[in-house]
């Protein structure tokens, strides 16, 4: 194989995507997920490991990893850093009880070296429900404004009704593909 | 066809109603791509045509076998590259499913009931049992664009460390598609799904009509590999002559 054909493989394959998603447990992360790829959502169970589904959208080849949020299970979530271009990080707007420990949770990603790279997505999903805070209050209550390590952005979503989900992933697939691809 | 269609069931919002200019607020900089270049040459490493082997060669050789042994292979085997014992990670396969993304529609799905002490019995009595799967569909199959395939496998109660998949399909000799995953690392006790939605194989007129012929003459061995070891290999084949 020449040299050019293997430079040529490198390049395909860079068009590749690892987008990894966590938020607490009952964020609707699955539900998310499976919206997304046009699944019925009807029931989901909790998430007791991980749910990997690759796909190829607008040309690029797009690897989610959607791992379990229980408690039990956070302690996992660092053996999927590795190679992350987008952290997606589901929020449930309508658990107000549990928003401070969300901020705990996000913050602490935050500061992996491992995702310093990566791009993060914020879902304020649920906003189906009725008592669900706008993105505006969520965006305060986690502090995002005083988040400088990596470009970010917050989109309100109904994993339920599908709303907003592909505007954010959109969002995220063009700031990845601006910082990685630029090369091309 | 891309993506695009592949999620054409999710609504499709109308607005960019997110704030999508806060994080473009923070001021360029460089920033280092999630992984590194040496990370992802090292998942490439697949990419590259391995040297032919033969299943005679890789049961002869010492030692374990890698994923880039059986990449080598240049079609289905006859046997098992391994024995069921050599899975001592407990990992176990209890669904497999196949949709349509065009339609939507699940077109096939096999649950395995949980564990009875039958099967033990019948794993002593028949070498394949619980790793060889025959799968009859019909010929309208083999006309699918977009198909999304799930397995659901569940782990013991030791973590998985670099576990990865190699899945070859074939037509007699003839490679149809090969996938090669890392899942990484698995959660002791964990219940895990994986689907690879992806496009499927164009076949020529002439391909379709002889493996609708030639019903079990395709086939698909499934390596399973801990730490670059073979810890699980599962064997189907598959007819395409149902409802004729």
């Amino acid at each position: 194989m020449g040299l050019l054909t293997i430079l040529k493989k490198l390049k395909q394959k860079e068009r590749e995507m690892r987008l990894l998603i966590l938020g607490l447990d009952n964020a609707g992360k699955t539900t998310i997920l499976k919206k997304f790829n046009g699944e019925d959502v009807s029931t989901i169970s909790p998430t007791l490991g991980f749910n990997i589904k690759t796909l190829e959208h607008r040309g690029f080849k797009l690897n989610f990893w959607d791992v379990g949020g229980q408690k039990s299970l956070r302690s996992y979530w660092r053996n999927y850093f590795e190679s992350t271009d987008g952290l997606l990080w589901v929020v449930d707007s309508a658990d107000r009880l549990r928003l401070q420990d969300c901020g705990q949770e996000l913050s602490k990603l935050l500061k992996e070296e491992r995702l310093a790279g990566a791009t993060l997505l914020i879902f304020a999903n649920k906003q189906d429900l009725p008592g669900a805070l706008t993105k505006e209050a969520i965006q305060e209550a986690l502090a995002l404004d005083e988040i400088k390590s990596h470009h970010w952005c917050i989109v309100s979503c109904s994993a339920v009704t599908g709303e907003n989900l592909l505007t954010g992933v959109d969002w995220m697939l063009d700031d990845i593909a601006a910082r990685i691809f630029t090369a091309d | 066809m891309s993506g695009a269609k592949a999620r054409s069931d999710a609504p499709v919002a109308e607005d960019v109603s997110g704030g999508s200019g806060h994080g473009t607020a923070a001021p360029p900089r460089d920033r280092k791509p999630g992984g590194g270049v040496l990370k992802r040459l090292k998942s490439r490493r697949s990419q590259v045509d391995s040297r032919p082997v033969t299943e005679e060669d890789l049961r002869a050789q010492s030692g374990h076998i890698s994923p880039e042994d059986v990449l080598g292979l240049r079609g289905a085997t006859r046997g098992y590259l391994c024995k069921p014992e050599e899975n001592i990670y407990n990992i176990d396969f209890v669904r497999f499913k196949i949709r349509d993304l065009e339609t939507g529609t699940v077109l096939f799905e096999i649950a395995k009931p949980p564990n009875t002490e039958d099967d033990e019995e019948n794993r002593e009595a028949d070498a394949s049992a619980g790793r060889f799967v025959r799968y009859q569909f019909t010929p309208a199959f083999l006309r699918l664009r977009t198909v999304g395939a799930t397995v659901e496998f569940t782990v013991g109660n030791r973590p998985l460390n670099n576990f990865r998949m190699v899945e070859r399909h074939y037509f007699r000799d003839h490679l149809l598609k090969s996938f090669d995953f890392d899942f990484g690392f698995c959660i002791p006790n964990s219940r895990n799904t994986c689907e690879h939605i992806y496009e499927f194989p164009q076949l020529s007129d002439s391909l379709v009509r002889q493996m609708v012929e030639r019903p079990y003459e395709t086939r698909s061995d499934s390596f399973y590999f801990v730490e670059n070891r073979l810890v699980m290999h599962n064997k189907a084949d598959y007819a395409y002559n149902g409802g004729q």
